[in-house]
């Protein structure tokens, strides 16, 4: 704006115009874009936003108004474990550490099985990719409950993975593999996989592979290249994927319910109790903190890793 | 033939079955929606061997099937005529719990209603309490008739107007107990809690819950229900294994109970939530003792399952059907609770899947050979208690708060 002002160089008079001719035009330009996005935002408002709303109120004024519904879980009962330190809590905070650390868990580790085959279908001719796309696709077209239910008949005690064990003369007797926390892990990983790395893959795909090979013709070596190349470039993508991942994870119900042990209880099941037990006000509460703890995380990670880029933002 | 090759035959004979059993879980698994899988999928899945076989052959008369529980059920009595006050017009919405299980009420039911009354039955999936509440809240009632255990219907009656009164001058109870006739739903459907083992494991079955718990004369991974899912944990029989008599349990001592379950708990790989979950980890030799619903169980023995049901010491309850407040179609909804009370719907049903009836005139249209395997045969009744189901509508948020103390500690 001020190049402009400098060299037209006009009378303090018309530029005082000229400011508001911009302006209006700016905000013109602005109107547009609101209407046309405002379909989609009524939609939300109208069948997402309002009955979100109206079921997290009910967190303070379900059976009355109040903070009442927090109260079970402010109310310290017992030291509990956080991540091998030992703080005072209760069950329904436990829940949530519980919870918190199977979606972390999961996280770093389908990122780790992800990281790899998102790196080589980029690599390879895209013909190629797509195939190889087809085989991580597949599984994620089956139903969650159909998955769970066969990684109960590979882990079980006289299950594939045990039987072929034991037929190796590896094992004496059936190792205790289903109903533990390995196994919500191994089940969660398998349905989470495709979404770590399907971002992956798109933000590696839009890597320009010039400035590898310009740090290669530099002397870089094959790990410093990507180091301090690749992997920085990625990093919208581990966001993005990391993202959906531990959101997903933190909401899931029945795969570990299926799959795991006793104490492997995820806050997803404490809330659907508390809805059968029409405690709706408790439920809102437990809701509540889940979405407060998501979103913080939310923020946290794409400060730091710049997710918004994968949505063609520019902050760098 | 060798010994050697009888054994392999027989091995592949079981492994087959097996799988096959797997292959109907997994089908049934499908048909449900997660929640319904968590809350009651046992009894959703009861009979997928039973009567999903049966309807599969379209009621072959006398097949060369092996013995299934179903296999009286090939000439079900036959319903030729209803009262007046029954018939009606229009529609009427009923809510079942899905699967095998509500083929076979649409067989023993839903079908002869429809024929005899001209009232259309809508079919719906999944009864829930906190739906029913929703549902009115917002004065937008999509269910007539639905199927509850009968504590949540109190539960929720307690926190409003959400039940219509019961219309008994349409029903004929002349053979019906007063204990089944509710203010706000009518009994219809008992099925039982009960111990089941793996014959192949232990040569001398298990008397009751005092073995049940004895880890050193029957060693073995066993499966317990939880206290969350909707369901309520297995406190009676905790008291029972403890010393209390099956007459004494209520008022329950939670603590009592609760201590009761410290003594088992190492040994229980699974509190399930879903009663789909025991039957296969019977089946799959991943429990050899457990906690089942008795249909469940007789489902996977006639998959051929080395599995079989104590009877001693199991927990009785029933099933009630209630018609939520402002219903659309409350008459027709009265006209179908009252039909399936009488004899011939409860015998029908009682046939395609070994549950009880509640109108003991039904007793006189099912074969001896069947009445012997229902919870409610004079034989098998004289060896359980009743769940006291006033006492868990008045408990079950204690119970619930005590059970994920418990379950985390």
């Amino acid at each position: 704006m001020s190049a402009t002002t400098h060299a037209f160089a006009p009378r303090p008079g018309e530029r005082a115009a000229q400011a508001a001719r911009f302006a209006r035009l700016r905000r013109g330009v602005q109107l547009r874009y609101v209407l046309l996005a405002l379909p989609a935002v009524a939609f939300l408002a109208v069948f997402y936003g309002y009955p979100v709303a109206a079921m997290l109120l009910r967190a303070f004024n379900d059976p009355a108004w109040g903070t009442e519904n927090f109260r079970p879980l402010t109310t310290l009962t017992r030291d509990i474990d956080v991540f091998g330190f030992s703080v005072p809590g209760n069950a329904y905070l436990r829940v949530f550490g519980i919870t918190l650390q199977i979606a972390i868990v999961t996280t770093l580790a389908t990122l780790l099985l992800a990281y790899p085959v998102a790196y080589v279908l980029a690599a390879i001719r895209p013909s190629r990719a797509n195939l190889l796309m087809i085989l991580v696709l597949i599984p994620f077209w089956t139903s969650i409950l159909v998955r769970s239910y066969a990684w109960m008949v590979l882990l079980g005690r006289e299950g594939t993975i045990n039987r072929v064990l034991m037929g190796l003369g590896i094992l004496d007797e059936p190792a205790k593999l289903l109903n533990t926390r390995l196994a919500v892990y191994v089940g969660m990983i398998h349905i989470l996989l495709p979404f770590m790395i399907l971002p992956l893959y798109a933000v590696m795909r839009g890597i320009d592979r010039n400035l590898l090979r310009a740090a290669e013709n530099l002397g870089g070596r094959p790990w410093d290249v990507f180091r301090r190349v690749f992997l920085p470039l990625s990093l919208p993508g581990i966001g993005a994927g990391c993202l959906l991942v531990f959101i997903l994870a933190l909401g899931f119900y029945i795969t570990p319910a299926l799959l795991g042990g006793q104490r492997d209880v995820m806050i997803s099941v404490l809330i659907a109790q508390q809805v059968t037990l029409i405690k709706w006000g408790f439920a809102s509460a437990l809701a509540l903190v889940l979405l407060l703890v998501a979103l913080v995380i939310y923020v946290v990670f794409s400060r730091i890793l710049g997710v918004e880029r994968l949505y063609g933002g520019t902050r760098a | 033939m060798t010994d050697h090759g009888r054994d392999q035959d027989r091995i592949e004979e079981q492994a087959r079955r097996r799988s096959a059993l797997r292959r109907s879980m997994l089908w049934d698994v499908e048909m449900l929606t997660r929640r319904e899988l968590l809350r009651r999928g046992g009894r959703v899945t009861l009979g997928v061997g039973a009567a999903g076989a049966l309807f599969a052959s379209g009621f072959q008369i006398g097949s060369a099937q092996e013995a299934s529980p179903a296999a009286g059920a090939t000439q079900l009595p036959q319903i030729t005529s209803i009262p007046e006050t029954l018939k009606g017009s229009g529609e009427v919405v009923v809510v079942s719990y899905g699967g095998a299980f509500q083929d076979a009420q649409r067989e023993a039911y839903f079908k002869p209603f429809e024929q005899l009354s001209g009232i259309k039955v809508i079919e719906a999936e999944g009864p829930d309490t906190a739906k029913v509440k929703a549902m009115v809240d917002t004065g937008n009632v999509g269910w007539d008739v639905a199927e509850f255990d009968r504590s949540d219907v109190i539960n929720l009656s307690e926190l409003g107007d959400y039940w219509e009164k019961m219309d008994y001058s349409l029903f004929d109870t002349a053979n019906i107990d007063n204990e089944r006739l509710h203010e706000l739903a009518v009994d219809m459907l008992a099925y039982s809690w009960i111990l089941a083992y793996r014959t192949d494991v232990f040569t001398e079955a298990p008397q009751g819950w005092k073995d049940f718990w004895d880890t050193e004369k029957f060693p073995g991974p066993r499966t317990m229900t939880a206290g969350s899912g909707g369901l309520s944990p297995n406190l009676e029989f905790a008291l029972i294994a403890d010393g209390v008599a099956p007459g004494e349990l209520y008022p329950i001592d939670i603590d009592r109970a609760f201590e009761s379950l410290d003594g088992i708990r190492e040994s229980v790989v699974k509190f399930w939530e879903a009663g789909a979950v025991p039957a296969q980890m019977l089946t799959d030799r991943e429990a050899v003792l457990g906690v089942a619903w008795n249909g469940r169980i007789a489902a996977v023995q006639a998959q051929g399952a080395p599995v079989d049901i104590q009877w001693n010491e199991g927990m009785l309850t029933t099933d009630t059907w209630a018609v939520p407040k402002g219903a659309k179609n409350k008459e027709n909804a009265m006209k179908f609770a009252a039909f399936i009370t009488r004899p011939e719907p409860q015998a029908r049903l009682s046939m395609l899947i070994p549950y009880g009836f509640v109108n003991k005139e039904a007793a006189e249209l099912i074969p001896p050979d069947r009445l012997a395997i229902l919870p409610t045969a004079p034989e098998l009744l004289g060896k359980q208690f009743i769940r006291d189901v006033e006492w868990w509508s008045e408990n079950n948020d204690d119970v619930a708060e005590r059970w994920n103390e418990w379950i985390l500690g």
